[in-house]
């Protein structure tokens, strides 16, 4: 194992490079509505988790007429749109009931509601969903193909060109929309925003809709290799928010980042520290075969306490001082 | 005010409606909320057929069996107040539970002291049976599912380079280190040891340094979220390894999960043991599979057996008493041990169990390969003098 | 039925512990920890390795348990201390996770994700207590020793609150650069803060380990860390006698369902009722059920008197 490979390691970069592509579109539904209210939405991975199961079902139901491969790969594609809207509508609607009224409240109470929403919808998701593992077969032939040594699967390249597009276009509409505009102003200053005639609840609203379809999309990239479970929401909504702070909470572009560099330190960064690891023990006298691989969801962990503590303001973020 | 306390009237009148009719309880418990409630749902799905059977078959001398299931959601607080309430209010006789290892260490003193028999059909942790005469299991040890598997592999599939992935938790981790070590011990190389814990499902960086050894084979004893995962992933990296597995593996819902790609993996767990004209766990299986719309798994077809045992011996019991004591239900509780310990060659859905004296199952170990996703088997094996025996 | 009467004393108590040491970090300081079930852990899986390994008195065990939390609680507050509210919040959680994982792949030293399953019953001054299962008699010694470190804890934190400390401590939790001009040494109380509450989480440990005779990685997860933030936010923050109302109200609300057994309800039921309770909380009475001030019961009573005497 110390000596890596070329193929190897190429391998962990396509793997990481997919699981970024997850945490980072996960990542810009934290940041919007963070950027917007100063609020961790705790519910967000489990409403990326609805969105996913919903999908399944609908695309479960059609697939069982469809006579052909093109029919399933359009059953597909209709399915993520319910998805999307599916999910959106439950985001605006979850921010309508149980976090509209605690805008001004302490900031903790929003965090509680958030939590409570989350435990809401993952024993819901039991209730009518199951509890058990959920296969959302490939609409596709996902044999992987040898490229100079390593396997990249159609799931792999799908997953990484939807989240690039899905991720310009979000760019586009932030940046040279009027929409966009207004939501930028509302993350700068929501009373100015409001002055400016800004519908500031109609944007809040909006912001939710966005990060809440975006996170489904994410869902079904997910669920298409790990499988569909109510509980999927938890993991990968703390790592995703964790990505999304380590690029800079309330930055697009950072959320990209982080979720980007979060995927590759968990493959391909990991697989480096055991190597430094081992190669460090080896020095000493002792040989051992590696680190338990459990271990590399510290990895999250700690590059977030990392930059919290060099710079909590994420790579991308902007310094804030506090005004006395 | 007055809707609340007719809301009250109206529970309180459940609960001594229900008090009125004399039973003979058995509990479950285990976790039918959280990350595994599917487990526990399978399992209870099938202690619910086992009683059902009891009662249209008469009960017990006209009583009824009466199945309380607990839910402890894997954690060994609420299962400790699960037997608590088993013990002291429903007053069971003996439970089928608990479902993980940790949970049955917990609750398994307080079995012992009430003298509840305590028959698990899923926790493998060495230590277990030794906690008491109340304790039994009714699943391999660890030990001896890996010990027939390990000289099985070598012996008549004469592997000699396997490498093993695993997750750390109750089930898979024991399985794995007594797998390598009798492997090892018949001469063979185990050529690394990946793991990840629990309710991880990427595992493609230990697939990816494991495609660098030169292995024969992959041992994957997880559960079967695991293995749908891990064989998924290993297409994926074009990792051509034969795969082999545990117990974990008997859940048909893996054909749901990993299609195709579920074929060809041999694998140890229960052994399909004709008994005369009848299969027996063929019948219940399709049985339950009528009754529940899926079918089950291995520590399933542990449960239904070990309420049955249970069930036998309270009946046993019960017989044994005059009269007076049988109509006041004064079952000795020393006596259903006594039979539940004395059962030899039952022959349950599960294989031919018979428990030895510290109250692990000795049970003959069947070795399978799925095809078609289905199971099939190729021969059940067991232990005599350290060598591997076929049984016919 | 009184075994199980006990039982859920017993939690509520370690529940009340937990909830007095949270209430002192995140009520009075202002740090909101989502990681108080590792401080338990670490003093849980002290007790319980030493004990395994050696034959010691208990207290000196306890002793050594909630230090060593309090160690970790150091570690934690030092790192932390420049950040805010939400930041704060995700910095312990994932403090918490690593501990959580660190146990389980430190095999040789906590036997991992199978826990540690055959800790001796603890010896107070040569005395070695029955388990808890040999009868309701050692139940209810159990339930009283757990009871007097609970008075104990309560005593010691109402006094610091009473005191400059506890003053220092509420000033930081309302304006920081306010304290930092009146000269506190912001620092030193935040991390005093950690340790302390980090302490008494690492007492409950010991004495979950002590009565469970049974731990592992799955019985101090993020869960637990909500279930003893609930407690402290119903009750009402900064508020010491709050929690223990509020535990009195959660810790039953959450064993209690299941022991029912109602036909038809399936088990996720009480969870959500969990999920609802939090949420309709924070929507109609986020300062909690009592808010900040403790009841001034003498003006109740002088209330209710005026009330029965304008009659």
């Amino acid at each position: 194992m110390f000596n890596l490979s070329l193929q190897e390691l190429l391998q962990h970069l396509i793997n990481g490079l997919t699981l970024g592509a997850i945490y980072a579109l996960i990542a810009l539904g934290y940041t919007m509505v963070y950027g917007i209210l100063k609020f961790i939405n705790f519910a967000h991975g489990e409403i990326l988790m609805v969105g996913t199961f919903i999908s399944l079902a609908v695309y479960n139901v059609l697939c069982s007429t469809a006579t052909s491969g093109m029919m399933i790969i359009v059953f597909f594609i209709i399915s993520i749109i319910i998805a999307m809207i599916s999910s959106g509508l439950l985001g605006v609607v979850i921010e309508k009931i149980a976090y509209k009224p605690l805008r001004n409240a302490s900031r903790l109470a929003p965090l509680l509601s958030a939590i409570g929403v989350s435990i809401i919808l993952t024993n819901l998701a039991q209730i009518i969903f199951g509890t058990k593992d959920q296969r959302f077969a490939y609409p596709y032939n996902n044999d992987p193909f040898n490229l100079f040594g390593i396997s990249i699967t159609p799931t792999h390249i799908l997953t990484i060109i939807v989240s690039l597009f899905l991720m310009v276009i979000l760019k586009f509409f932030i940046d040279k929309t009027k929409l966009g505009k207004a939501m930028r102003a509302t993350s700068e200053n929501k009373r100015i925003a409001a002055l400016m005639g800004i519908n500031v609840d109609f944007i809040v609203s909006l912001t939710f809709a966005i990060g809440s379809s975006l996170a489904a999309v994410a869902g079904i990239l997910y669920a298409l290799d790990y499988k569909a479970k109510s509980t999927m929401g938890l993991l990968i909504g703390l790592k995703a928010f964790i990505a999304a702070v380590i690029g800079g909470i309330g930055n697009i572009t950072g959320a990209m980042l982080g979720g980007l560099l979060l995927g590759l330190l968990e493959t391909i960064g990991f697989r480096l520290f055991e190597i430094l690891v081992v190669s460090i023990y080896s020095i000493f006298g002792k040989s051992i075969t590696g680190i338990p691989l459990g271990l590399k969801h510290m990895v999250a962990f700690s590059m977030l306490i990392l930059i919290l503590l060099i710079k909590p303001s994420g790579i991308l973020g902007k310094n804030v001082r506090e005004k006395v | 005010m007055k809707r609340l306390s007719v809301f009250f009237l109206i529970i309180i009148a459940i609960i001594l409606f229900s008090c009125g009719e004399k039973t003979i309880n058995i509990g479950f418990i285990g976790p039918l909320t959280g990350d595994a409630a599917n487990y526990g749902k399978l399992m209870t799905q099938a202690i619910k057929i086992a009683v059902e059977e009891k009662n249209e078959a008469g009960g017990i001398d006209g009583i009824k069996i009466k199945f309380i299931p607990m839910d402890s959601e894997g954690k060994s607080d609420k299962a400790n107040l699960a037997i608590e309430k088993l013990a002291s209010v429903d007053k069971v006789w003996g439970i089928v539970g608990a479902v993980f290892s940790g949970t049955s260490l917990s609750i398994a003193p307080k079995c012992e002291t009430a003298k509840i028999v305590m028959i698990s059909p899923s926790a493998t942790h060495k230590a277990l049976t030794s906690k008491g005469k109340f304790i039994f299991r009714n699943v391999l040890s660890d030990e001896l599912q890996a010990i027939v598997f390990a000289k099985y592999v070598f012996n008549e599939m004469g592997l000699r380079r396997i490498a093993v992935l695993h997750i750390k938790n109750d089930y898979s981790q024991g399985l794995a280190e007594d797998f390598k070590k009798v492997f090892e011990n018949e001469g063979g190389v185990i050529t690394i040891v990946e793991s990840a814990v629990q309710d991880d499902n990427d595992f493609k960086t230990q697939l990816t340094k494991i495609k660098q050894t030169d292995s024969e084979a992959l041992f994957i004893p997880n559960y079967i979220s695991e293995i749908a995962q891990i064989l998924e992933q290993a297409k994926q990296l074009d990792i051509n390894l034969k795969m082999l597995s545990a117990d974990g593996f008997t859940n048909p819902e893996i054909f749901k999960l990993a299609g195709n790609l579920a074929n060809g993996i041999v694998f140890s767990g229960p052994p399909n043991e004709k008994t005369g004209v009848n299969n027996l766990k063929e019948e219940f299986e399709n049985k339950y599979f009528k009754k529940w719309g899926e079918k089950p798994d291995s520590f399933s077809l542990n449960s239904y057996d070990g309420a049955k045992i249970l069930i036998d011996a309270v009946e046993k019991a019960y017989y044994d008493l005059n009269e007076k004591d049988r109509s006041k239900l004064k079952i000795n509780r020393d006596i259903i041990q006594k039979y539940v310990a004395n059962t030899k060659g039952y022959k349950g859905v599960s294989g031919n169990i018979s428990f030895l004296d510290n109250g692990d199952a000795l049970k003959n170990v069947g070795i399978s390969i799925s095809e078609n996703k289905d199971y099939k088997q190729l021969g059940v094996y067991k232990i005599e003098n350290n060598n591997l025996v076929k049984v016919e | 039925m009184l075994n199980l009467l006990i039982i859920v004393l017993i939690y509520i108590c370690l529940f009340c512990i937990l909830s007095l040491s949270l209430n002192l970090i995140a009520g009075y300081t202002g740090l909101l920890s989502l990681c108080h079930a590792s401080f338990m852990s670490i003093g849980a899986y002290t007790t319980a390795i030493i004990m395994t390994k050696f034959n010691a008195d208990f207290l000196l065990v306890l002793l050594l348990s909630g230090i060593l939390a309090s160690f970790f609680g150091i570690i934690i507050g030092l790192p932390t201390l420049r950040l805010k509210g939400d930041y704060l919040a995700i910095a312990t959680l994932g403090f918490g996770e690593i501990v959580v994982n660190i146990i389980i792949n430190w095999e040789s030293l906590t036997r991992g994700a199978r826990g540690i399953h055959d800790i001796p019953t603890a010896k107070i001054f040569n005395y070695r207590l029955m388990p808890k299962d040999a009868g309701i008699l050692s139940k209810v010694i159990y339930f009283l020793l757990i009871l007097i470190f609970l008075v104990l804890t309560y005593a010691f934190i109402s006094k610091i609150i009473k005191s400059r400390f506890g003053r220092a401590l509420e000033a930081i939790r309302e304006d920081e650069i306010a304290a930092v001009s009146m000269g506190i040494n912001i620092t030193k109380y935040k991390v005093f803060s950690f340790a302390i509450g980090a302490f008494f989480a690492g007492i409950a440990g010991s004495l979950f380990s002590i009565y469970f005779l049974s731990i592992s990685p799955g019985n101090f997860t993020f869960n637990i860390s909500i279930m003893i933030l609930c407690i402290v936010v119903l009750g009402g923050m900064g508020n010491n006698f709050a929690s223990i109302l509020g535990a009195l109200i959660v810790v039953p609300a959450y064993y209690i369902p299941q022991l029912l057994n109602i036909p038809f309800i399936p088990p996720q039921f009480n969870q959500i009722i969990f999920g609802l309770i939090l949420v309709l909380m924070m929507i109609f009475r986020p300062q909690g059920l009592l808010g900040r001030k403790k009841p001034d019961f003498e003006r109740i009573i002088k209330r209710k008197s005026f009330f029965i005497r304008s009659r």
